[in-house]
């Protein structure tokens, strides 16, 4: 299969481990953090840590759009979900994501009309379908789908589909990074850059790593071999003094973006002044609303939403896995009362949070090590 | 519900897109029919990007984010 069997290539991926090993100093730790899920995934499903050396450690990043969805935030919108009338829409793992007082699942099973879309554009034509009713988007996710989320509101309020309305709960993904980056307990040495949101916001928005940080950033792709070459180029600019953003994923990536993707980004949303954070609090300017132009079809306007915010579980560290401090495993609930059939903490929801990637793949690996 | 319900995809939009390739396009809806490498076929938006049939895109959530290079 093209694109997809070249860069699984185990040959290829020996030679690259083999690289990586002559690149680092015997001596010195390298700790560099993935900073999407995505990545996450592909870490733990291929086994990419096992072909590495044992001083290089990756650190997962927050870069998962269902785990850092506050509980606060899940309560809004089963509240909202349980309006008379609404028919509510949101992405499948979004269920499963615990609030205060249980899921949207729980909620749909409690009569709540919450229904799984693929795409926003779905749940505008559930909206056409259903005149008489009131339907809900509820959009999470960084710049990889806000634009989704943008292009449908578009076309709602050109088609004129009074009965839709977005709640929006989209990030952005440098804000979270600069947060991470001033953080006293987090050391690290690189970062494996996010590869499809920056598709659309290019490369160019994570020069401040290297310019005010001095870390490098090499922006990858999810196949194993994009990810080991990464950090073989990570090691290169360490090794040779440079600190620099390169695109290892420049077969999908420009370096500019997708420019009408942020226009209509531009046009359909403008930034909160503050946004919570799972794990990581509130990080200014870090979360999009609807613009005053859309304010019409923001169900946050439309609907009484409570807006309660909510403390993580205390036994739940999320936070801590977000940020990268501790591993999965190193949580007290991992694997014993927090499960991906029943998660306490949204990074065992999404099977792009990393307690879920390791509970499907990694934590064999480890009963090996620990046997 | 399985998390990976949808074979390597997470079904929640988080960052992982799917490569497909364009066979029909309505040029009035900025709508295409594309093809998945597993031969499943939906529409999808593609205001974003300038592509004709035949062509290979990066589609998420529904919505062609970027082209392919050949």
């Amino acid at each position: 299969m093209r694109y997809v069997d070249e860069f699984r290539d185990p040959e290829l991926g020996r030679v690259l481990a083999t690289e990586i090993l002559a690149a680092v100093e015997p001596g010195r730790h390298y700790k560099f953090m993935e900073v999407c899920g995505g990545h996450t995934h592909s870490i733990y499903k291929y086994g990419v840590d096992d072909l590495l050396p044992a001083n290089v450690e990756l650190v997962h990043g927050p870069g998962c759009p269902v785990c850092v969805i506050p509980m606060g935030r899940v309560d809004d919108g089963i509240a909202v979900a349980r309006e008379p009338g609404v028919i509510f829409t949101c992405f499948g793992d979004m269920m499963r994501v615990p609030g205060s007082k249980g899921s949207m699942l729980e909620a749909k099973a409690e009569g709540a009309d919450i229904r799984m879309v693929y795409s926003p554009l779905d749940a505008l034509r559930i909206a056409k379908q259903n005149p008489d009713r009131q339907v809900v988007f509820f959009a999470i996710g960084f710049e990889t789908t806000a634009p989704s989320t943008a292009l449908t509101l578009k076309r709602a309020k050109a088609e004129g589909v009074p009965n839709f309305s977005c709640m929006c709960s989209h990030v952005t993904i440098v804000p979270p990074l600069r947060a991470l980056l001033d953080s006293p307990d987090l050391r690290l040495d690189g970062f494996v850059g996010p590869g499809h949101v920056s598709t659309v916001v290019g490369a160019r928005p994570f020069e401040f790593i290297p310019a005010d940080y001095g870390k490098p950033i090499v922006v990858a792709g999810f196949e194993p071999l994009d990810i080991l070459q990464a950090i073989r180029m990570i090691l290169a600019q360490l090794d040779e003094g440079r600190c620099e953003v390169e695109n290892q994923y420049s077969r999908v990536v420009p370096y500019e973006g997708n420019q009408r993707a942020l226009e209509v980004m531009a046009e359909v949303f403008e930034l909160r002044p503050h946004f919570e954070w799972r794990g990581l609090g509130f990080i200014s300017q870090s979360g999009l609303k609807l613009s005053e132009a859309y304010a019409e079809l923001d169900a946050e306007l439309r609907f009484s939403v409570p807006g309660v915010r909510v403390a993580d579980p205390k036994a739940c560290q999320c936070g801590e896995v977000l940020k990268g401090v501790i591993k999965p495993w190193e949580c007290k609930v991992f694997g014993t009362a927090c499960t991906p059939e029943r998660p306490i903490g949204t990074c065992m929801v999404s099977s792009e949070g990393a307690c879920a990637a390791y509970y499907n793949y990694g934590r064999f690996a480890r009963e090996r090590e620990v046997v | 519900m399985n998390a990976n319900a949808c074979g390597d995809h997470c079904i929640t939009c988080s960052d992982e897109g799917i490569p497909m390739r364009v066979e029909r396009i309505d040029d009035v809806r900025r709508l295409a029919l594309c093809a998945a490498e597993d031969g499943s076929r939906s529409t999808v938006e593609i205001e974003l990007v300038d592509v004709a049939p035949g062509d290979r895109v990066l589609v998420h959530a529904g919505v062609a984010l970027a082209e392919l290079s050949a």
